[in-house]
């Protein structure tokens, strides 16, 4: 059987929606110049290119028009790469990845770009024109549930404290902070050149944040709740890109190799609990690679909320020292089309600088879904 | 000429001087702001930009836009000054120390165009003082223009020229304060004080001393300066908590300083050892942790609490109760010769400030009707003093100012059995100092529905509202009904209105001079309506509204509305029908329906939808417009100025702002004659909403917003007839929706509405208390 390899990663600085350095950049321009990136930091011959799969949770306006192609031509791509742009929401970039590497199997292409965009700035969550069925509203209220109504029926489905939530937000955000401090982002961050100048580092990273600060900041959803805005992934403007080839392909042009993917997985869940997502779609991917949790030495899991993330976690039985070793999107940040291309790259890159043998990166997705990949170390 | 001044510079980014900044921004002209280098930092602008920051979030606001802030641009005195020479005119706002102006005037004197008119903001420190010593050139193009604070509201600006001032540069801008700033531009002599200060430190002084020597609570006390007068009922008391406590010994200090011997101030500025005290414990007044009043926060609740003179501390509020203050009414000689304290009080504090006044003129300015302008808009007295004079009678009050042996004016001898205002074939005049009456004379080009109204009769008329004939063939329709609430009877004469411009007219304004263009419908007919179950009543008088609204907006001639003041409700769906608007730049205007469990029944929602939904910088589809409209309407937004109004596309592209609300009916009126050649009324708009899945959208928003505890039981009743309407009803997004069809969905919708329990109960808390209930 062909091995699928990631054979490259890298991403925009991820910045605060409407406040942050990016928030004025169109995200056609941002992840033409990560796509441009990626291609110069791993060497690969464009013209080998077989098609950019995006990924983008609310492909419209600027982010509309089957961006993907857009994106190729913006970023001065041999006119005979294609593009698609996939939607799964936030595991859009992920669905990239796998897409990317099921054709490769099928024989239809040995490289691909997979990448993620969202800006979230400038496109708003919902997009411009939700008209919601109103049939399905009343039969499946979750369907349409905004996501912090769903972060909420996990903490009290999986009783996870507002205290617990908010040890979980500061180790993220002293996790994100140290590693920025170390320059451990660097090699993975493309510099975006805007009108206002360059931006090269992340924006959402609170190094300071306390227990304390965290339990002075009011509830963001539901009076009688327990999550705030300290507790959930802020809004973030960002691209990500990962380039997915076959083994042999890289080999034979010398590029470096990453990671090889072992094995994926999706899986639906009650839409009320979409955060659960993970739980089900990881089980089966470590199902399919014959693995368990605890065998993962590097965990990207995507921190939509601190309260679905730690459900997630204790149900698949992950150790908690290899979970988001440079922290997660609570500080990091989640542009949703662009969050499963840098979990996949950041677990791949991980494998790579701590060693160990396998590697998981997972999230869920609003409307009840999760998705996973499993990856090895070469 | 106002056209002259293109820019402007203003030096010295304290309250005052980032306040004139911001309301030349707010007029929509560019300004350069200076102020001193910081004592440490990089940034040499530091100091004006955070003055620019901090009147960002100051409330009230200073600016009537974000966007207005991005029109001042900040600079430092050591960098920027030769940037003057960009700027038409120099208003110098820096500490009250002639040594630091002077020394600014002389560099000012190097870099500034010749020509360019320079002027002072002092309060205390004469024209001719501030000139000493400086050169001709320099004396030609200065003058003081004095403003209060806060310089976006407050409507006065006192103007003192020298001898050597040249006219034609001061008539420059003074035109472009009226104007542009929107000030009533008073001419003052370069006496101490001016005119308002002068008067009104003389009234407080007069006032803080009196309470405790006559025996008066200061609730007492600010009860008795306040409603019988026309005081604002802040009072005394309150009002030098709001100016701020610790700048009284400063401002009477300099009073004294600058006034002679003779003058009578030197009798009633006496030691006010509360205030003293007050000030040694940290009390500066409503900027701190308040003054003679205090909000008492200990314990969990929020005390209003003041200070009792006679220990100094402080304890509860307690409401004054005087029952010769009850007794005397709004009748001003009664209250001057009640018994005891409250006649002794109102006499040795306004009787004699009254005195003092009369003695202003012709020391700090020609006629009496500045000082009535000054003590009007400078401190929000209802009445100027000469027409408080003309209240009590002026034999009565010469008679006892004799009685006592107070100074008698030579004003007051002229005024001997006459009275100050009268009304002269439809004019109103004034007495001057030659004891002649003479006409009062408005600012070039401004036209008030007040004068009009003095010289002939209404071409027509109900309880509820008038027609006047403004001129020109223009007619002006004004709501005369209580707080220009609206009712069946100003639909009826706005329908015969109607008939009456269609036949012999050209154009209507619709315009009134009270505080409020309209606060709505008057929603206790509604009530009284639902409380009999009298609900085809309330139909009809919904139809009727709609019907008018819809009469208005086609009428084959043009109709201007022109607000000032708060624009609610159905005051604001006046303007959403009229051709243009021309509103006052102190416009408060939002459909507020929402708050009393209602939503806009005249056309409101129509409009607004009309309006945001063809909105070309909209986001294309059926979505964006309504949610704007929705986020609007259900959380009772009102707009803080006319620029906000435009944001809210209560203003459209082709709609005017006036900045002084003297010239708002001639601007109207313009407005409207401007339209009438070629005139052709508007079409119906056809649009595209939602239907049933865009309400979806906004259900599920309310129901965030009270699972947040944002929203209550009774908002999600409402937001969700609200969204019945704002997406159409049960239309389809292939389908176009008729104008008629959304007044029905309001209709419906506000007729369910007021069968419920909670929404009548809202409307009986706000009929009662003038508050939402948030049931």
């Amino acid at each position: 059987m062909v091995n699928v390899v990631i054979a490259g990663y890298a991403r925009s600085p991820f910045t605060l929606a409407r406040k942050g350095a990016l928030a004025r950049v169109r995200p056609d321009d941002l992840a033409a110049e990560v796509v441009r990136g990626l291609i110069e930091k791993t060497g690969v011959k464009p013209e080998d290119i077989e098609d950019i799969i995006m990924g983008c949770a609310f492909p419209e306006g600027e982010q509309g028009m089957n961006v993907a192609r857009l994106i190729g031509l913006l970023a001065d791509l041999p006119l005979s790469v294609g593009g698609c742009t996939v939607n799964r929401f936030c595991g859009s970039s992920m669905q990239s990845v796998h897409m990317a590497a099921g054709q490769i199997r099928l024989g239809a292409g040995d490289v691909f770009i997979a990448a993620g965009v969202e800006s979230m700035s400038r496109i708003p969550m919902g997009g411009y024109n939700p008209l919601f069925n109103p049939v399905l509203a009343k039969k499946s209220p979750g369907a349409y549930m905004g996501m912090g109504e769903t972060a909420e029926n996990v903490a009290r489905r999986w009783q996870i404290t507002r205290d617990a939530q908010e040890e979980f937000a500061v180790k993220s955000q002293k996790k994100a902070a140290s590693a920025q401090a170390a320059g451990k982002f660097k090699d993975e961050i493309v510099p975006i050149h805007a009108k206002a100048g360059v931006i090269d580092s992340d924006g959402c990273i609170r190094g300071d944040t306390t227990k304390e600060t965290l339990a002075g900041l009011k509830l963001a959803f539901d009076q009688e709740g327990t999550v705030t805005a300290g507790t959930s992934s802020p809004l973030t403007d960002g691209a990500s890109a990962v380039l997915v080839c076959s083994e042999e392909y890289a080999d034979k042009h010398g590029l470096k190799k990453l990671a090889r993917i072992k094995s994926v997985g999706v899986a639906g869940v009650e839409p009320e609990i979409m955060g659960i997502g993970p739980v089900r779609s990881s089980r089966k991917a470590l199902d399919r690679a014959g693995l368990k949790g605890t065998d993962m030495d590097v965990v990207e899991l995507n921190e939509a909320f601190a309260s679905q993330s730690l459900a997630s976690m204790s149900e698949i039985g992950f150790r908690e020292e290899t979970v988001n070793i440079d922290g997660g999107a609570i500080a990091l940040g989640h542009p949703l089309g662009a969050t499963g291309a840098r979990i996949v790259g950041k677990a791949a890159s991980l494998l790579a600088r701590e060693g160990g043998k396998y590697a998981i990166a997972t999230q869920c997705i609003g409307g009840g879904q999760g998705i996973a990949t499993v990856l090895e170390r070469i | 000429m106002a056209g002259s001044i293109k820019k402007v510079c203003v030096i010295g980014a304290g309250v005052m001087g980032s306040g004139i900044a911001a309301q030349v921004a707010n007029a929509g002209l560019p300004v350069l702001l200076l102020d001193i280098l910081p004592k440490d930092g990089a940034n040499r602008n530091a100091v004006a930009e955070g003055a620019v920051a901090r009147a960002l979030k100051t409330d009230p606001a200073p600016f009537m836009s974000a966007g207005a802030a991005k029109l001042i641009e900040c600079g430092n005195i050591d960098d920027d000054l030769a940037r003057v020479a960009e700027c038409d005119w120099i208003v110098e706002v820096v500490l009250e120390r002639l040594d630091v102006k002077q020394a600014l005037y002389h560099k000012l004197e190097v870099v500034r165009r010749p020509g360019t008119a320079i002027s002072s903001n002092t309060s205390t420190i004469p024209l001719q003082t501030l000139l000493g010593g400086m050169p001709e050139s320099f004396a030609r193009d200065f003058m003081i223009t004095h403003f209060f604070n806060p310089p976006r509201y407050m409507r006065l600006m006192e103007l003192v020229t020298g001898p050597a001032t040249d006219q034609a540069l001061a008539a420059v801008v003074a035109q472009f304060c009226d104007r542009a700033l929107g000030k009533s531009v008073v001419v003052c002599h370069d006496s101490p004080g001016f005119i308002a200060n002068r008067l009104g430190v003389f009234w407080m002084t007069g006032a803080v001393t009196e309470t405790p020597e006559i025996g008066l609570t200061i609730e007492e006390a600010d009860a008795i300066m306040g409603a019988p007068f026309g005081v604002p009922k802040t009072g005394v008391f309150g009002l030098s908590d709001l100016v701020g406590l610790d700048l009284m010994p400063h401002v009477n200090a300099s009073m004294a300083g600058a006034l002679p011997k003779t003058d009578e101030f030197h009798t009633i500025n006496r030691d006010m050892p509360v205030v003293r005290r007050l000030l040694e414990t940290g009390y500066t007044g409503r900027k701190g942790k308040g003054g003679f009043y205090r909000i008492n926060k200990s314990g969990g609740k929020r005390v209003k609490e003041s200070v009792d003179l006679k220990t100094g501390e402080f304890r509860p509020e307690r409401k004054a109760n005087l029952p010769e203050l009850e007794a005397a009414g709004r009748d001003i000689r009664k209250l001057f010769e009640a018994p005891g304290k409250v006649g002794a009080y109102a006499w040795n504090v306004m009787g004699r400030t009254l005195a003092y006044a009369a003695r202003l003129v012709p020391e700090a300015a020609d006629e009496i009707t500045a000082i009535d302008e000054a003590m009007r808009l400078g401190y929000n007295w209802k009445f100027g003093p000469f027409e408080l004079i003309d209240k009590v009678g002026v034999d009565w009050f010469v008679a006892r100012l004799r009685a006592e042996n107070i100074a008698v004016a030579p004003i007051l001898e002229k005024a001997a059995s006459k009275t100050f205002y009268r009304v002269e074939n439809g004019k109103k005049q004034f007495l001057g100092l030659d004891g002649a009456y003479h006409d009062l004379k408005r600012p070039d080009g401004v036209l008030m529905l007040e004068d009009i109204k003095l010289a002939g009769k209404p071409v027509l008329k109900n309880s509820s509202a008038a027609v006047w004939d403004v001129g020109d063939g223009v007619l002006c329709f004004e709501f005369t009904s209580k707080s220009n609430s609206l009712d069946e009877q100003i639909m009826a004469l706005l329908q015969k209105t109607i008939a009456l411009v269609k036949e012999k007219y050209k154009a209507l304004v619709i315009y009134n001079e009270g505080s409020n263009f309209s606060v709505g419908a008057n929603v206790g007919l509604a009530l009284f309506a639902a409380n009999i179950a009298a609900w085809a009543q309330v139909e009809a008088m919904i139809a009727t509204g709609q019907d008018m609204m819809q009469k208005l907006k086609y009428a084959p001639f043009p109709v201007v509305a022109a607000p000032a003041g708060m624009a609610l409700g159905g005051g604001c769906e006046f303007l959403l029908h009229s051709d243009a608007v021309q509103a006052y730049a102190e416009t408060y205007a939002g459909l507020v329906e929402c708050g009393i469990g209602l939503l806009p029944g005249w056309g409101g929602c129509k409009e607004m939808l009309g309006r945001w939904v063809t909105d070309p910088k909209m986001p294309r589809g059926p979505m964006p417009g309504p949610t704007k409209v929705f986020e609007m309407i259900s959380t009772a937004k009102v707009g803080r100025s006319a620029a906000d109004a435009r944001e809210m596309l209560i203003l459209r592209g082709g709609d005017g702002v006036t900045m002084n609300r003297y010239r708002l009916l001639a601007d109207a009126k313009a407005k409207a004659l401007k339209l009438v050649d070629g005139y052709k009324p508007q079409e119906p708009r056809e649009i595209v909403l939602p239907g049933p899945s865009g309400k979806v959208a906004m259900d599920q928003a309310v129901a965030g917003f009270a699972k947040l505890g944002v929203a209550t039981k009774h908002d999600i009743v409402v937001g969700g007839e609200l969204a019945v309407v704002l997406s159409g009803g049960g239309t389809d997004i292939i389908d176009v929706v008729k104008e008629s069809k959304i007044l029905v969905l309001e209709r419906e919708s506000f007729l369910r509405l007021l069968r419920t329990p909670a929404t009548l109960a809202r409307i009986e808390h706000m009929l009662e208390t003038g508050k939402p209930l948030r049931n």
